[in-house]
């Protein structure tokens, strides 16, 4: 990354010009003429020495990031924000929600094979439901919001009214702030509530090599899975590791310069952050696509938190055979409803 | 009463309402960006001129509407800029560039473009207050006025006037400073002082002993012409940084050598042509190292020295013995860079030599500041443009303060403490000299210098006996000088616990408010700022200036003019002390004071600059020349004179004498501001030879006058006996005559009545017709024999990093000055064989920061200036602060060699300072040995940024000839807190 | 049209912070806030260099590029102002500026930031020339005054200069020639893409 590079970069033409500084000073009062006009430093000379890093000095005041006169790289970081990360996530979004409707129309809606059973198989209980759903409302708003940073002035500002517009913006600024904790906390309950049921295992390798069943357009294949496949299991990790890309990198903005961060963190902190949210929503795009539209009887494991037996067996087989060989329990019906 | 930013809002609405551009006249924005993109085509004929001049050409015209513009004089240093006042409904709303001086031309430094901020002040002291049992209470005027009046005539009556001590400021007018010191006068006491004795008082010494005034020669503005700059001692880049203005643009169109020689790579370093590392505390050395290079050479000027100079060969003898080996021994600096700096200092002329603190504040301050004269007087380079002795003076009116006598050692203008000098103020301020006599606890002491300001705290807790007066100090009467500014400030700490009276008259509290565990007897005054009156101050360069008041005193505030006024009434002697001077309400007329004034400076030339003419200059600021500060011959108003009619301007104001830009120049007739050196030190001096042989040498100059002058040959001071010699009485007036006569006591008891005590002016007058210079033209002294060390010697400091050096220069013996013992050769012993410099390895050296000034109280309440500088720290190198484990920005102890003293700071690890070497601000106050005293000052009036004073650290060290203090080379140790 | 700019004289600049004093003075700007400030390379060194910086009003300006509202404009002087009440306090100027120019008072918890202040060329904002509200969301307009911005008029070395971008080059250049050296105009090439050639 030309950030990264640039760091490097910087560090070594730090390191150059010490050096450079080193041998020009003067050990003692002893040493030859110094001549403070002729040795000056030089504007052009010290941005070649820098290669693109900050040219900074000393201030007096306490706020340190003023010492740094200028900083070039300030422009990459712009390319990125307004070339890159746009053309990206446009692509990564776009391309997703282009590849889901061509997947529906290919495949269509994946019904349940052998019809419904009538038994319910009771899959997340209300405690998990809440957790996923916290997570979720969470994850829409800050998408929506985080989103409009990037996408806002391109899509909305040319229809909207200007100070609306700007209203707009920044209460999304002030709930993507706020809503950050409740995805945190959400996340971090996700993560530790499903950890143990998301080891990868034997099955999950068959499943793979079959590709999920889900691309057999008769259907009827199906791979072995536990209460997680493994795609799902794929989806909890990259759900956790996301995450936490976006947490730290999120907390990292919002407290701008703690902890001694300079201004090239900042940069790579938000270069970070953008990235990962464009792919972070692509990917949750198909998440929701697997579990609405794309496969009947999907939802309901979310939204009800029971599932019909004859789905369990067709896509979780040895989870439902699992919870059959377990007893009655998730035959009756839910107390709480789903929400 | 303050309402600031609605008012400046408003007046911002009004004026732009009422821009040209939008009312169809004039220019509007579009035309003036217009022509500003247009004027590239025009520059060829501006050349380099930078961009006020340009942007004046562009986008001139008054301020339009709105507000109205008052013009006063930044009251921050000695360089005098112009401030221009935007005021509306009473209210300073706004400043904007005064592009008409000469002096800045637009410019400020960050004190100057925030000094709005000083006049608001949040942080000010709204109304007296009085400290009773610990709490500040608010008390009237009326009541503050009559205790503190009853308690100084209770001291009076008990320990006599000498035991209260006036000390002055260097931040006031010259009319009250003058007033100031007539106060004292009226009282009965010489221990009357302010600012310059930690600051120059060494410098006018030194200077006034070798050719006769004690005064920067030549200005600001002259630099200009010079080819070679040596900064020695002077961070003039923080402390005066509108002067680089002139310096750098002289030095990029001459291409001149700048040397900067310093313990300290400064801001001003920075722009030198060489830097030159020395150790502090070795200014001799240094000097005599150049002129062993000088004069084995034969650079120096022999004609000169030979027309113009006493002594030059006494010199020579002392200089034999700093040849290059020895220099760089005691110095640290090499053979071949000095030889440079001297080659080039003889050579490449005009040559200038600038000095501040960095050189006055030794114990060999005096010795310094002759040092560097020598070197003037033997490369000839002083009495013409470009060259000169120019001594950077601090505070706004530190020049002023110190002609008009806040000084222990004489009354105004260098008149001395003498019977003459006391008879000439008594005729001048029409009074009785016995009056004035019978002031004094004892006659004697009229006539004996009192006690310094760096020796009050000695003066108060000393034994009774060991004080050569009839008491200890018991009341300080304080008017604008800071607590902090004096070196051993534990023993300020003790010694204001000591005081029975403590007033302080000042805008903001001030150290002495808070410094010391008192609880009762002490008055804070809220005195306005110099903003808040009119009044002349006279910059450094001798240039007085009128400044207008800007706004009326904010809060309760008064001006040092009526508290002087309320406390003489109180006193008693309000009626004979005001004789001459128109008192509305309360309030003395700043113009009578000056009139006053005018009527008795004849010494100094302070007789023609009336307060008329200082309001024309004003007025006409745009029409002096930026290089020789001149108008035109043909103004109507200020035709022909220098700006600010720098003294001397002879003669009274109706004889329109220009003043005198350069002294000692005689280039110039004395009737356009030229002049000789002044024959001030007698006319002939009888030299003992080794054998016993006396020889009588003239001290006359030899063969040398200034322009057109009608004796072509060095003459004596003027008198009417000589001008009856010359035959020149006939041109008196009879008026003249009579007056003079008068003062004599008779026709034949009036020769010796001479142009310093002339109350007509008529023998000025009369020499000046004739083209001669009132003082006499005489020879510049490079051996003084009335100091105590005639040719200046090295003498180390008395905490010396170099103990191994003590025993060959040690510091001077023992002795009583001032009224009080000196006894840095016990100290100085006793830090040798204490081995003091392996506890205490460090050399600590203090300075200035651009944002702060001196004690810095107001400029660390004012906000703008606070923010830029928020700690006090310590400058320390990398090397000395990685064998401490010190971190830059992290926090120290530094303790110091005496009174185990202890202060607590902020490092800051730079290569500025060289290893072995520390150095401190001098601004800060308010933390006392790591304690923030800030809940001990008076609600709201605490200084935003408060901190440790680096004087709690200094030490022992007191200059002979002045009392001088020694806070530039002493010894600290540095561990991380 | 003029092109506005500023150009530090960095071998005249003595750090003396008039044009930083100048500033809160003019424009009233609060405690925290440092529109303008001086660096100072090389510090204690030889070769030290202090150059006073703020917004230089660049060409194509980051700021305005990367900010998510589009609250920039640029005048017809070419000057980079922006308005308070469009702006969202979201700190991307500041990550895009090589200059470091954006501020941010710190409202609320947590560094949530409050509406971007910067240095405005006293030049004010969108309000009205002059306006009540102009002046205290963005300071001072001297520029509708007729004059320049207060730094630079302040300086106390003539080192700050502003105005019309060629004029201002050319006094520089012609500075450079008399006296033979010049560390460059610092932050030129940055913020114009061009150096002024000697």
């Amino acid at each position: 990354m030309a950030t990264l590079i640039g760091k490097i970069r910087f560090i070594a033409g730090a390191l150059a010009l010490a050096f450079l500084i080193a041998i020009a000073a003067p050990a003692s009062p002893a040493s030859a003429q110094v001549n403070p006009t002729a040795s000056a430093v030089k504007e052009q000379q010290l941005l070649n020495q820098l290669q693109g890093g900050v040219i900074s000095g000393r201030v007096s005041i306490p706020d340190q990031k003023s010492a740094n006169l200028i900083h070039p790289a300030g422009r990459e970081w712009r390319r990125f924000h307004e070339v890159t990360l746009v053309w990206l996530g446009g692509i990564v979004i776009v391309g997703m929600i282009a590849l889901l409707v061509i997947f529906f129309l290919w495949r269509g809606r994946i019904p349940i094979e052998g019809g419904r059973s009538g038994r319910k198989i009771l899959r997340f209980t209300g405690f998990e439901r809440f957790v996923h759903w916290l997570t979720a409302t969470c994850f829409v708003l800050l998408g929506i919001t985080g989103l409009n940073i990037t996408f806002g002035k391109r899509l909305l500002l040319p229809i909207m009214d200007a100070h609306a517009f700007s209203e707009w913006s920044e209460f999304a600024k002030f709930v993507h702030n706020y809503i950050s904790f409740g995805f945190t906390v959400g996340v971090l309950l996700m993560f530790l509530m499903w950890v143990g049921q998301n080891f990868p295992t034997a099955a999950d390798a068959e499943w793979i090599k079959r590709g999920g069943g889900i691309l057999s357009k008769k259907g009827g294949d199906h791979p072995p899975a536990w209460k997680f496949n493994a795609g799902q299991k794929m989806l909890y990790w990259l759900v956790t590791l996301g995450s936490i890309a976006m947490i730290v990198s999120g907390f990292i903005l919002m407290f701008p310069f703690y902890g001694g961060l300079n201004i090239g963190n900042m940069e790579l902190a938000q270069v970070f952050h953008g990235v990962v949210a464009m792919l972070f929503v692509a990917m949750i795009l198909a998440h929701i696509y697997l579990g609405t539209v794309g496969m009947e009887g999907a939802f309901e494991a979310m939204g009800e938190g029971t599932v019909d037996e004859n789905w369990a067996k067709a896509h979780h087989p040895l989870w439902a055979k699992e919870e059959a060989a377990r007893g009655p329990r998730g035959h009756e019906p839910l107390v709480t409803p789903a929400e | 009463m303050l309402i600031k930013r609605t008012e400046r809002q408003a007046r911002r609405s009004a004026l732009a309402a009422s821009l040209p551009g939008q009312s169809g006249s004039g220019f509007d924005r579009r035309t003036f960006l217009r022509r500003s993109g247009l004027a590239a085509g025009a520059l060829a004929t501006i050349g380099a001129l930078p961009l006020a001049t340009v942007r004046k050409a562009e986008a001139a015209g008054p301020n339009v509407a709105g507000a109205t513009i008052r013009k006063n004089f930044c009251t921050h240093c000695s360089v005098g800029c112009t401030v221009m006042a935007e005021v509306s409904n009473g209210v300073w709303v706004g400043q904007e560039p005064g592009w008409e001086s000469p002096i800045n031309r637009g410019s400020h430094c960050a004190k100057g473009a925030a000094t709005r901020e000083l006049v608001h002040g949040d942080r000010r002291l709204r109304y007296p207050m009085k400290l009773v049992n610990g709490q500040w209470q608010r008390i009237s005027w009326d009541a503050a006025i009559n205790e503190i009046g009853d308690k100084m005539m209770e001291i009076r009556a008990k320990s006599g006037a000498e035991s209260v001590y006036w000390l002055g400021s260097a931040k006031f007018t010259n009319e009250q400073a003058y007033l100031c010191r007539k106060l004292a006068a009226f009282w009965g006491t010489n221990n009357v002082d302010h600012q310059a004795r930690i600051c120059h008082s060494t410098t006018v010494a030194g200077v006034a002993n070798t050719w006769g005034y004690g005064a920067m020669t030549n200005s600001y503005n002259d630099i200009r012409n010079s080819k070679t700059i040596i900064f020695m001692g002077s961070n003039a880049a923080e402390a005066h940084p509108v002067s680089l203005q002139h310096i750098l643009t002289g030095k990029e169109i001459n291409r001149a050598n700048v040397f900067v020689i310093e313990p300290r790579m400064t801001r001003t370093a920075a722009h030198a042509t060489e830097y030159v590392r020395i150790r502090s505390g070795t200014d001799i050395p240094i000097i005599w190292g150049m002129l062993w290079h000088i004069f084995k050479n034969g650079w120096e000027d022999k004609e000169f020295i030979r027309q113009r100079v006493y002594g030059m060969d006494d010199v020579r003898k002392e200089v034999e013995k700093w040849d290059p080996a020895e220099v760089e021994r005691v110095t640290g600096v090499p053979e071949a860079q000095l030889k440079r700096v001297a080659e080039t200092f003889a050579k490449q002329k005009p040559s200038t030599f600038i000095w501040c603190m960095g050189a006055t504040q030794h114990t060999i301050g005096t010795a310094n500041v002759r040092a560097i004269c020598i070197l003037l007087l033997a490369t000839g380079s002083v009495g013409g443009p470009g060259s000169g002795a120019n001594i950077f003076r601090g505070h706004t009116n530190v020049q002023g303060a110190t002609d008009l006598g806040l000084d222990v050692t004489s009354l105004p203008l260098y008149y001395g403490l003498d019977a003459g000098a006391w008879n000439h103020w008594a005729r001048v301020w029409e009074v009785d000299y016995n009056y004035l006599k019978g002031r004094f606890d004892d006659p004697k002491l009229m006539e004996t210098s009192g006690i310094p300001s760096t020796r009050w705290h000695d003066a108060t807790l000393l034994p009774k006996d060991k004080v050569a007066q009839k008491d200890n100090l018991r009341a300080m009467f304080i008017m604008g000088h800071g607590g902090n500014t004096v070196t051993r400030m534990p023993e300020t700490a003790k010694a204001i616990e000591k005081l029975e009276l403590l007033v302080v008259a000042d805008p903001v509290p001030t150290t002495w408010a808070v410094l010391s565990e008192r609880k009762n007897g002490t008055y804070l005054l809220p005195a306005c700022t110099s903003y808040e009156v009119d009044g002349s101050r006279t910059a450094s360069n001798r240039s007085l200036q009128w400044g207008e008041q800007i706004v009326k005193p904010i809060f309760e505030s008064k001006n040092d003019l009526e508290i002087m006024y309320l406390l003489a009434k109180k006193l008693g002697f309000a009626d004979s002390m005001f004789k001459n001077i128109k008192v509305e309400g309360n309030l003395p007329s700043a113009e009578d004071v000056l009139r006053e004034i005018n009527r008795g400076g004849w010494s100094t030339g302070y007789c023609g600059q009336s307060p008329e003419r200082l309001k024309a200059h004003a007025k006409n600021q745009a029409k002096f020349d930026i290089v020789t500060l001149r108008a035109p011959a043909d103004d109507p108003e200020v035709g022909g004179d220098y700006y600010g009619l720098p003294w001397p301007c002879w003669g009274t104001p109706a004889m329109k004498h220009p003043g005198t830009p350069i002294l000692y120049n005689p280039s110039l007739a004395v009737k356009d501001g030229g002049g000789t050196f002044r024959a001030r030190f007698g006319n002939e001096r009888e030299e003992k030879a080794a054998d016993g042989t006396v020889t009588k040498v003239s001290l006359l100059g030899d063969g040398y006058y200034s322009k057109d002058s009608e004796i072509k040959d060095g003459y004596p001071q003027f008198t009417y006996g000589v001008l009856k010699k010359l035959g020149w009485d006939k041109d008196l007036t009879d008026a003249e005559r009579a007056v003079i006569e008068r003062i004599g006591g008779g026709p034949d008891k009036s020769d010796g009545v001479a142009w310093s005590t002339d109350l007509s002016g008529g023998i000025q007058r009369v020499a000046i017709l004739h083209n001669c210079i009132p003082y006499g033209n005489g020879k510049a002294r490079a051996n003084a024999w009335n100091l105590p060390d005639p040719v200046p010697v090295h003498r180390e400091p008395i905490y010396t990093p170099r103990p191994d050096l003590v025993a060959k220069y040690p510091t001077r013996p023992d002795a009583v000055q001032f009224r009080v013992p000196n006894i840095g050769f016990t100290v100085q012993k006793a830090a040798v064989d204490k081995g003091i410099a392996k506890q205490f390895p460090l050399i600590l050296t203090s300075g200035r920061l651009v944002e702060y000034e001196g004690g810095g109280e107001e400029t660390r309440s004012n906000k703008w200036l606070a923010e830029l500088q928020q700690d006090m720290f310590i400058e320390i190198n990398p090397a000395d602060a990685a064998e401490r484990g010190i971190t830059d920005g992290g926090w120290v102890w530094v303790t110091g060699a005496e009174d185990s003293a202890k202060a607590k700071m902020k490092a800051l690890v730079t290569e500025r300072v060289g290893k072995g070497v520390t150095w401190c601000p001098f601004h800060f106050a308010g933390w006392y040995q790591g304690v923030d005293q800030r809940a001990k000052y008076p609600k709201g009036a605490d200084p935003v940024v408060l901190g440790e004073s680096v004087n709690t650290l200094t030490t022992y060290g007191y200059d002979p000839v002045t009392g001088m203090q020694e806070p530039k080379a002493t010894l600290c140790q540095v561990r991380a807190a | 049209m003029a092109r506005m700019k500023f150009l530090c004289d960095a071998d005249r600049c003595i750090e003396c912070n008039a044009c930083v004093t100048a500033c809160k003075n003019e424009n009233e700007v609060p405690w925290g806030i440092n529109r303008r400030r001086v660096v100072t390379l090389n510090d204690g060194k030889p070769g030290e260099r202090s150059v006073s910086m703020a917004c230089m009003h660049c060409t194509d300006a980051p700021c305005a590029a990367v900010c998510p509202v589009n609250c920039f404009y640029t005048t017809a002087d070419a000057v980079v102002l922006h308005s308070k009440d469009l702006c969202i306090g979201c700190g991307y100027c500041f990550y895009a500026c090589p200059f470091g120019a954006p501020q941010y008072p710190k409202v609320g918890n947590f560094g949530s930031r409050g509406k971007m202040d910067k240095c405005t060329f006293c030049a004010g904002g969108p309000e009205a020339d002059g306006s009540k509200e102009e002046f205290e969301k963005y300071g001072s307009n001297r520029l509708a005054e007729g004059k320049l911005p207060l730094c630079a008029e302040m300086c106390s070395t003539k080192s700050l200069l502003a105005g019309d971008g060629d004029v201002i080059a050319q006094i520089y250049k012609e500075r450079v020639t008399k006296r033979g050296y010049g560390s460059g105009a610092w932050g030129w090439q940055t913020a114009y893409r061009e150096s002024i050639a000697i």
